[in-house]
């Protein structure tokens, strides 16, 4: 009790509302936040996703900690050596020998905790999963075209002949079908401006740019429908350039795949030489 | 004035009016005619026909001292008069029509909103290619081709309130998007497409019919959906004959029951897929062909409520093999097969399970 005497004038500031107005703020949007029951990132559905999670939230804590820990210890002298009746405060530039080897020990250990350890982690992600596109040859490996625009995502895949540029390619738009537990590889590019795809459920994000051709991956693990989006703004309706991305599993993928290719090949008209825009997989 | 260089001055003043004397000479990019200040204006605003005589009655309601009928214009058939003389009333050869006059500004600013939100897809000319429009299929609408497919009309060319509607609504699985525009902005937009159609055509003919939506009514089967359905099912393989083009959604044998047709009659190959049509729509001088949708597939672009299925029916969709229901079938007719639409829609559409199994049964008896 007498701790919390001795603690509470020291919170007077927050009486002054420069301190106490941004303070209630977030709190309050803190709290409320935290009764949205989608708080977090919500669960991956690709292999590759978890590796995405677990550093969001690794990056979270860590940051979180060292947060308290840094507030905690500027909180202790603050308190206990402040100005008060008979104790006089002193300033400290902190020149002696011991306070730098402090300085330079504490440094060390926050960069090696907070930096090295994310920047290691995240360049194993980006090895492992971020540029280990599949093999194209692989027949497992389903292959889509994107081709991006204002506003809109354009999708084909090579149907069941498994080739580009045939009758029986699949095309959409803004909607893609893939098969549950097979690598999906994206070759992409874009008409106008840059672009980005954007699966926030499988943690997929990559630029499209005009004039070249990117290549990204995933491979889902959960059949259902997801969310796809443009993740760079390009343009006044961006905000609707969205789609549905659609997991089946594998039987009933391939009978939509066949369903789908035996559709595409009656819509073909091989006189409207414009309409094919397939162009060869880049490796 | 210390501390400038005059030397460094006059370099930078020089540099600047060669930059602009360069961006102002390229001509021939369409993006320098970007719309800035005057130099974009029409040079003369433009005579477009004028929305129907409903629109007539509408506004003399809300501006009753600024319209006036008159009942001995149109040659005595009597016709609306505005007092501001924006719309007018003609002769040609004998027959009467109505008249817009768009100022210069109006056009301007529609042009202004045009490039920005729509050339994109449209084209800067509005001839329907635009960066965009590249192998995009179907492909946007040419605004000198005055053809529209989802406007809800059976006259030849849609009211302000009809394209209105459709610019807001959007065209579902296309990159035509709901267009959260204002009113003020889309009139304008609306104003300056319909000021594309080329001479002696489209808004500028005075022998086009400017109409609204079909009027939706009062469904007659309100009550009872599942005789709707039946009736549409047996309308849509009858009557109407739509398996033609779109699926038939039974099998070769029942086809032929509902038909009434003689044992052993065989219908088209592929009975349960669409059949690829020809389209007015032209693309870089060419004809493209659109793909009647399988309503337990693709995805409808004008709405899939009974009430919008029954426009979309009526009305057809101009500039392909969909021809005008309205008047061929009774409108009861329209409305079962509104229902029986919808029902499919709703029973199978984006449910890959159920609908392999239900194809797969009506292919299993062989021949389609």
């Amino acid at each position: 009790m007498s701790m919390l005497k001795a603690i509470l004038p020291s919170l007077a500031f927050l009486r002054s509302r420069w301190l106490g107005c941004p303070l209630a703020l977030m709190l309050t949007s803190t709290w409320a936040l935290a009764q949205d029951k989608r708080w977090g990132p919500g669960e991956a559905a690709s292999d590759y996703g978890y590796r995405f999670h677990d550093l969001f939230w690794l990056i979270t804590i860590l940051v979180s900690v060292a947060f308290a820990l840094v507030v905690l210890l500027l909180a202790i002298p603050v308190l206990r050596d402040r100005e008060r009746p008979g104790h006089r405060a002193s300033f400290d530039h902190g020149k002696s020998l011991h306070d730098k080897r402090l300085t330079a020990v504490i440094s060390i250990v926050t960069f090696i905790i907070l930096d090295a350890w994310v920047l290691v982690i995240a360049m194993q992600d980006l090895r492992e999963a971020y540029w280990a596109i599949p093999d194209a040859e692989d027949p497992q490996t389903y292959r889509v075209e994107v081709l991006a625009q204002q506003w809109a995502w354009n999708f084909r895949a090579p149907g069941v002949d498994g080739e580009f540029g045939t009758a029986d390619d699949i095309i959409t738009i803004n909607e893609l079908v893939v098969p549950k537990d097979r690598p999906v590889s994206f070759n992409m590019t874009s008409k106008d401006v840059i672009h980005a795809l954007f699966l926030p459920e499988m943690r997929m994000k990559r630029d499209v740019n005009p004039g070249s051709i990117n290549k990204t991956w995933f491979r889902p693990i959960t059949a259902g429908d997801f969310t796809i989006l443009c993740a760079e703004l390009c343009g006044f309706a961006h905000y609707q350039m969205s789609g549905k991305l659609r997991v089946l599993e594998q039987g009933l993928f391939n009978e939509w795949e066949a369903e789908a290719s035996k559709l595409a090949s009656t819509a073909f008209d091989a006189d409207d030489t414009e309409a094919q825009w397939a162009w060869d997989w880049e490796e | 004035m210390r501390g400038i260089s005059w030397q460094g001055l006059a370099v930078s003043l020089g540099a600047l009016g060669l930059l602009t004397s360069l961006q102002t000479s390229d001509d021939e990019n369409p993006h320098a005619r970007a719309p800035r200040g005057v130099s974009l204006v029409v040079t003369a605003g433009s005579w477009l026909r004028a929305p129907s005589a409903d629109w007539f009655a509408k506004q003399a309601k809300s501006e009753p001292s600024r319209f006036t009928h008159d009942a001995t214009a149109a040659g005595g058939v009597g016709g609306w008069v505005d007092s501001r003389g924006e719309y007018s009333l003609s002769e040609v050869e004998g027959e009467w029509a109505y008249w817009q006059w768009v100022s210069p500004e109006r056009l301007t600013a529609g042009r202004r909103d045009f490039v920005q939100f729509c050339s994109s897809c449209h084209g800067l000319d509005g001839d329907g290619y635009g960066r965009s429009a590249q192998h995009l299929r179907p492909t946007p609408r040419s605004f000198q081709q005055n053809k529209f497919k989802f406007t809800k009309v059976i006259a030849d060319l849609p009211s302000d309130e009809a394209l209105m509607t459709l610019i807001k609504r959007g065209l579902a699985g296309t990159p035509m998007l709901p267009w959260d525009l204002s009113d003020v902005q889309l009139l304008d937009i609306i104003q300056y497409i319909k000021s594309l159609s080329p001479e002696e055509s489209g808004w500028r003919d005075v022998y086009s019919q400017v109409g609204d939506p079909v009027e939706v009514g009062e469904d007659p089967w309100a009550d009872i959906k599942e005789r709707a359905i039946a009736r549409g099912r047996e309308v849509y393989h009858g009557a109407a004959s739509c398996h033609l083009c779109h699926p038939g959604y039974v099998t070769n044998e029942q086809l032929r029951v509902l038909r009434k047709d003689p044992e052993g009659t065989v219908y088209r190959e592929d009975l349960t897929y669409p059949a690829l049509k020809d389209s007015e729509y032209e693309v870089l001088g060419r004809a493209t062909k659109v793909m009647p949708p399988d309503f337990t597939w693709h995805q409808l672009r004008a709405g899939i409520t009974t009430a919008d299925l029954f426009q979309t029916i009526a009305s057809g969709i101009k500039g392909t093999a969909m021809p005008q229901w309205k008047g061929a079938i009774p409108d009861e007719d329209l409305w079962a097969l509104a229902h029986y639409v919808e029902d499919l829609i709703v029973s199978y559409k984006d449910q890959p399970a159920v609908r392999g199994a239900f194809m797969k049964g009506l292919r299993a008896s062989g021949d389609n």
